[in-house]
C-alpha cells in the first residue's frame, strides 16, 4: 500500500512539473510580450527594458524557470496585472467561493443521484427505472448555458422569486447561491445517476445476489448488505471526477450568474491576458485534477480488495 | 491699439464674441454653435444662454428644477469594475467613471455639448488662440484638507506631458510639446523620436491662475480638459505613491471606501463638498461581468438600480422596455466604430485597395442591419453631423464597378482576401456591422474574413493589427478625435495615418475662430481623410442605459461619463 501511495504521489508531482514547464514555455518564452502585458500597450521601449532588467527577465530561460518554480512552491505567484495585487490575494478567496458552490452542489447531487441510481438499477426495465433513466438523460443533455437561461427566465423574470445574479457583494447569501446550484445539479445529477444505475444493475445480475435472493433473504437485506457496497465502487470514482469538473466546468455558470468564483476568475484572467494569474489558476486546476484522481485511485483500492492485492 | 471689450463685471470679453452675436442674429450660426463657441471663449454658460435668448427672442428658460428628489440612499450601478491607479493613464471610460466622483476636472462638457466651468471658474483665450488663461476657484478643498490651487494644475500638466507617465494626453495637448531626438536608435537604426513638454508651456500666474502657452493655435483647449484622462490629482500625487486607489485624495463629492477589482467599487459621500450637498449617500459600482443578460437579470430582480451603457446591447431594448420596473434611457452621440486599415501594411499600403474596400460599403443598410437604424450614417472621415464644425460633403454611394476597377489597377484582378480583427469592445454591433459589410464586399471580389476575439485581447492589438474594427467614444468636437487618432505620429493613431497635407489642414481648421470659415476648412480636412480611405466608418450610434423607476434625475451623457450622478437621487 505504501509503495502504491508513493508511486501515485510521484506521478502526481511529475505531472505537475511537466504542466508547469509547458505553461512557462507558453506564456513566458517571449519576454518582450510579457513586458507589454505588464506595462500596457502605451509603455515606452525604455520603460519595458527597465522592467525586464529589474525583474530578472534577462537571465537565461532555465534560470528564470527554476526561480519561478521556487517562488511558486513557496506560494509567491507574482502580481496580477488586471487587479494590481498579489495573485494569492484574489486566487484563494475565489477558490473558496467555488468550493462553497461545489460543496453545495455535491450535497444535493450525491444523495440525489445515488438514491435515484440505486432505485433505477434495482429492477432494470421497470417503470421506475425507465422514468428515472429518461429524466436523467434529458437533464444531462441540456447544457448549462441553456438551463441557466431557462431557470432564470422562470425564477427571475416570470415568478420574480430569486435574484438574477449571484455576485454576493454584500457577503454570503444562500438565496443567491440557489440558482447556480440548481443549474449545476440539473446538469450533473443525471450523469451520476446513470453511472450508479449501470453499476447497480450489473451487481443485481451477479450470482451472489441471485443466491442471496434464492436462499430467502428479505429483498431489503439483499440490497443493503450485499448489493450496495459493490454497486457504489464505480460511482465513487465518478463522483471524485465531478469535483475536478466542478472547478473548470463552472465557468459558464459563474459567468452567467456573475458568481465571483474560480471559473469566472480563470475566464477573466485569460480574456485580459493576465499571465501571472493564468499561471496560478492553471496550476491550481492541475493540482486539483491530479489530487482528486489520486484520491479516487486510493479510495477505489480501499473499496475494492481485488485491486488492492493485484 | 485694439479696443478691449469688457462685460458688466469688468471681465474682458473675447473680441470675437460681438461678431458671433451678429452671426447668430443673421442665422449664419445656429443656437447650439453660438452657445458652444461663446462659452469656449470664456462667456459664462448662463450669460451665453441669456444672450442667445435675447437675440433669438426666446424666453429665458431655466433648467427644470429637480422634481421631488430626496437625499440619501445608495445607487448600485452595474459596470465592470477596473483598477484605477493613475487617472493620467486611463484608457477605459469605466475607470474614469469610478474615479470621477473622487477627482474632478477643470471644466465640464454637458450632455448638450456645451463646456462649462468646473474647478476652473472661467477662462480667457488670446485673440490668436495661443494663450489660454484659466482662473481657478478659490473655494475648493481637497479631501485631505489642502486648498486646490494653481500648483495642482501645473503639476498635472507637467505630469501628463512627461513621456514617462505614458499618458495619452500628450497627443491631446500636442501644441504644448516639442519633438526631440532621444539619442536612441530602433532596430533599423532610425533615431527614436520622443516628445518633451515645451519650456514654459504651463505657467503659474498667481495662486489661482494658470496660463497655457501653446506653440500653435487651438480652439478646443477647454473641451480637451474634460477628456477622461485629464482629471486633476493632488500636487503631491507622485511623491505620495502615485496610486489613487491607495491614497484617494480628490476634490470630488465622494471618497473611495472600497475597491475590489472585478467585484465592487464603493464610494461614500464626503463632508464639506465645495458644490454643496449631493443626494446619494453612497454610489456603488458592482461588477456583474460582461454578459448583458446577467446585468438585465440583476436589474429585473432589484440587485442593481442602473446598468452602464456599454452593457446595454441594442438587441435587448425590447426586453428592457417590457420589464415593469425599468426605464430605458437613450442619447444620440458621436460614438462610432471604424474599420481602419494601416496604410503602411500590405495590402493596405496601396491606396487603391483601401478605396476599393471603402467603395463597397452601403452605410445606411449597415446601420439598419447592425443597429436597428438607431443612429446616423457616417461618411468615413470621423466627423459627426452633431459636431459643430461638421461640413457636409457630397454623399457617398456604393460603387462595385469602381471597387473592381481599383482592385484590378492595384494588381488584384481576381479579387482579394482580407481579414479584419473584431473585439466587440462596446457590443456585438461591431461584429454585426462587419457581417453586413462582408456581404457588401463579396460582389467586388473582396473576401472579407472576420476574426472575432475577446475585447481585452483586442485592446492588446488595436493599434497593431493591419485591419481592425475599433470603437471610438463620443467627443464634443470632431477636431478632438482627429487630433487624437489621425494626426501623424500620435500614440492613438491606429491606422498609422500620416499625411502632412491633412496635418496642416487640421492645424488650420483648429486655429480658425470664425464658424463658417472653420467649416470651410473642415471640408478640406474631412475630404482628405475620406479620400485617403484609411477608415471605413459605417455609422454613428445612439447609446442606451437602463435604470429602475426608483432612479430620479438621471440624464445620460453621450460619452457615458457618469457626470450627473451627483444630481441623481434614488427613492427608498
Amino acid at each position: 500500500m505504501l509503495i502504491f501511495l508513493v508511486r501515485r504521489l510521484g506521478t502526481m508531482v511529475l505531472t505537475m512539473l511537466v504542466v508547469s514547464l509547458l505553461l512557462f514555455l507558453l506564456l513566458e518564452i517571449n519576454v518582450a510580450s510579457v513586458a507589454i502585458k505588464v506595462l500596457g500597450p502605451y509603455s515606452s521601449d525604455e520603460q519595458r527594458q527597465l522592467w525586464l532588467e529589474a525583474n530578472g527577465y534577462l537571465e537565461p530561460f532555465y534560470v528564470r524557470y527554476f526561480t519561478w518554480l521556487g517562488n511558486f512552491i513557496v506560494g509567491d505567484f507574482g502580481s496580477s496585472i488586471r487587479f494590481k495585487v498579489p495573485v494569492g490575494d484574489i486566487l484563494w478567496p475565489r477558490l473558496g467561493s467555488t468550493g462553497i458552490l461545489g460543496l453545495a452542489t455535491m450535497m444535493v447531487v450525491v444523495p440525489l443521484s445515488l438514491g435515484l441510481g440505486v432505485l433505477a438499477g434495482m429492477k432494470e426495465g421497470s417503470k421506475l427505472d425507465r422514468t428515472i433513466s429518461v429524466g436523467s438523460i434529458v437533464t444531462t443533455s441540456v447544457p448549462e448555458f441553456a438551463s441557466a437561461v431557462l431557470l432564470s427566465a422562470v425564477f427571475v423574470f416570470y415568478l420574480d422569486l430569486l435574484p438574477g445574479t449571484s455576485s454576493m457583494t454584500d457577503g454570503f447569501s444562500l438565496v443567491q447561491l440557489s440558482l447556480p446550484v440548481m443549474v449545476l445539479v440539473l446538469y450533473d445529477f443525471g450523469y451520476v445517476t446513470r453511472m450508479t444505475r449501470a453499476s447497480m444493475s450489473e451487481v443485481m445480475m451477479t450470482h451472489y445476489i441471485r443466491t442471496a435472493v434464492l436462499k430467502g433473504l428479505p429483498y431489503k437485506t439483499v440490497i443493503m448488505r450485499h448489493a450496495l457496497r459493490n454497486a457504489l465502487i464505480a460511482p465513487f470514482t465518478v463522483i471524485m471526477l465531478q469535483i475536478n469538473w466542478l472547478l473548470s466546468g463552472v465557468i459558464v455558470v459563474e459567468f452567467f450568474f456573475a458568481y465571483k468564483g474560480f471559473g469566472a476568475l480563470l475566464l477573466e484572467a485569460s480574456l485580459n491576458q493576465d499571465i501571472f494569474l493564468i499561471e496560478a489558476c492553471a496550476m491550481v486546476a492541475v493540482f486539483v485534477a491530479v489530487a482528486t484522481q489520486t484520491l479516487a485511485d486510493v479510495g477505489y483500492t480501499y473499496l475494492n480488495p481485488r485491486i488492492r492485492f493485484a | 491699439m485694439k479696443k478691449v471689450l469688457k462685460d458688466e463685471t469688468g471681465k474682458r470679453i473675447h473680441p470675437y464674441v460681438p461678431e458671433l452675436c451678429e452671426e447668430l442674429r443673421k442665422g449664419d450660426v445656429d443656437r447650439r454653435e453660438f452657445l458652444r463657441t461663446a462659452t469656449l471663449l470664456g462667456v459664462s454658460a448662463g450669460a451665453a444662454y441669456a444672450m442667445a435668448g435675447k437675440i433669438l427672442g426666446e424666453p429665458v428658460v431655466r433648467q427644470a428644477m429637480a422634481q421631488s428628489q430626496k437625499p440619501g440612499g445608495t445607487l448600485r450601478n452595474a459596470m465592470q469594475v477596473q483598477e484605477m491607479t493613475d487617472p493620467a493613464t486611463f484608457d477605459w471610460t469605466e475607470k474614469s467613471n469610478q474615479a470621477r466622483h473622487v477627482v474632478e476636472y477643470l471644466v465640464e462638457t454637458g450632455p448638450d455639448n456645451i463646456t462649462r466651468p468646473y474647478l476652473a471658474k472661467g477662462w480667457e483665450a488670446s485673440d490668436d488662440l495661443k494663450t489660454w488663461t484659466f482662473n481657478l476657484r478659490d473655494d475648493v478643498k481637497w479631501n485631505n484638507g489642502d486648498d486646490f490651487n494653481a500648483d495642482d494644475v501645473v503639476f498635472n500638466f507637467e505630469r501628463w506631458l512627461d513621456p514617462k507617465t505614458g499618458s495619452s494626453n500628450i497627443g491631446l495637448f500636442s501644441s504644448m510639446v516639442d519633438e526631440v531626438d532621444t539619442g536612441k536608435k530602433d532596430n533599423k537604426g532610425n533615431p527614436i523620436m520622443g516628445k518633451r513638454m515645451t519650456g514654459g508651456a504651463v505657467e503659474k500666474v498667481d495662486a489661482h491662475t494658470v496660463r497655457l502657452n501653446l506653440n500653435s493655435p487651438v480652439l478646443s483647449v477647454p473641451e480637451n480638459l474634460f477628456n477622461y484622462p485629464t482629471a486633476m490629482v493632488h500636487r503631491r500625487f507622485s511623491e505620495e505613491g502615485g496610486d489613487l486607489t491607495k491614497n484617494p485624495v480628490g476634490t470630488g463629492p465622494y471618497t473611495l471606501d472600497e475597491l475590489r477589482v472585478g467585484e465592487i467599487c464603493r464610494l461614500k459621500k464626503r463632508a464639506n463638498y465645495w458644490r454643496g450637498d449631493v443626494f446619494l449617500d453612497e454610489i456603488r459600482y458592482v461588477d456583474l461581468g460582461s454578459d448583458p443578460s446577467a446585468n438585465i437579470a440583476a436589474l429585473a430582480s432589484g440587485q442593481a438600480d442602473m446598468i452602464y451603457g456599454n452593457l446595454v446591447d441594442v438587441s435587448q431594448l425590447d426586453l428592457i422596455e417590457r420589464l415593469p420596473n425599468a426605464v430605458l434611457h437613450q442619447v444620440t452621440t458621436a460614438q462610432t466604430g471604424v474599420a481602419r486599415m494601416q496604410m503602411d501594411k500590405a495590402p493596405f499600403d496601396d491606396i487603391r485597395v483601401r478605396q476599393a474596400v471603402q467603395a463597397c460599403m452601403d452605410h445606411k443598410s449597415v446601420l439598419d442591419i447592425a443597429y436597428r437604424g438607431k443612429g446616423a450614417i457616417a461618411e468615413d472621415h470621423h466627423v459627426s453631423p452633431i459636431h459643430p464644425e461638421y461640413a457636409k460633403l457630397p454623399a457617398q454611394k456604393r460603387d462595385i464597378e469602381k471597387a473592381k476597377k481599383l482592385l484590378a489597377d492595384a494588381g488584384h484582378p481576381n479579387g482579394i482576401t482580407i481579414t479584419i480583427d473584431i473585439g466587440n469592445t462596446s457590443g456585438k454591433w461591431e461584429l454585426d456591422s462587419m457581417q453586413a459589410f462582408k456581404e457588401q464586399c463579396a460582389p467586388a471580389g473582396i473576401n472579407l474574413q472576420l476574426n472575432v476575439m475577446p475585447s481585452a485581447q483586442y485592446w492588446e492589438i488595436w493599434d497593431k493589427t493591419p485591419f481592425g474594427m475599433t470603437s471610438w467614444t463620443h467627443r464634443p468636437l470632431g477636431v478632438m478625435v482627429l487630433n487624437l487618432g489621425y494626426r501623424s505620429g500620435v500614440p492613438w493613431n491606429e491606422s498609422h495615418y500620416s499625411n502632412p497635407a491633412f496635418d496642416k489642414a487640421l492645424d488650420d481648421a483648429g486655429a480658425t475662430l470664425e464658424v463658417n470659415d472653420r467649416r470651410k476648412k473642415m471640408e478640406k480636412v474631412q475630404g482628405i481623410l475620406q479620400n485617403d480611405a484609411v477608415i471605413v466608418q459605417p455609422f454613428w450610434r445612439a447609446v442606451f442605459s437602463a435604470t429602475t423607476t426608483k432612479v430620479k434625475g438621471l440624464k445620460l451623457h453621450p460619452t457615458l461619463y457618469d457626470t450627473v450622478l451627483h444630481r441623481t437621487s434614488i427613492e427608498s
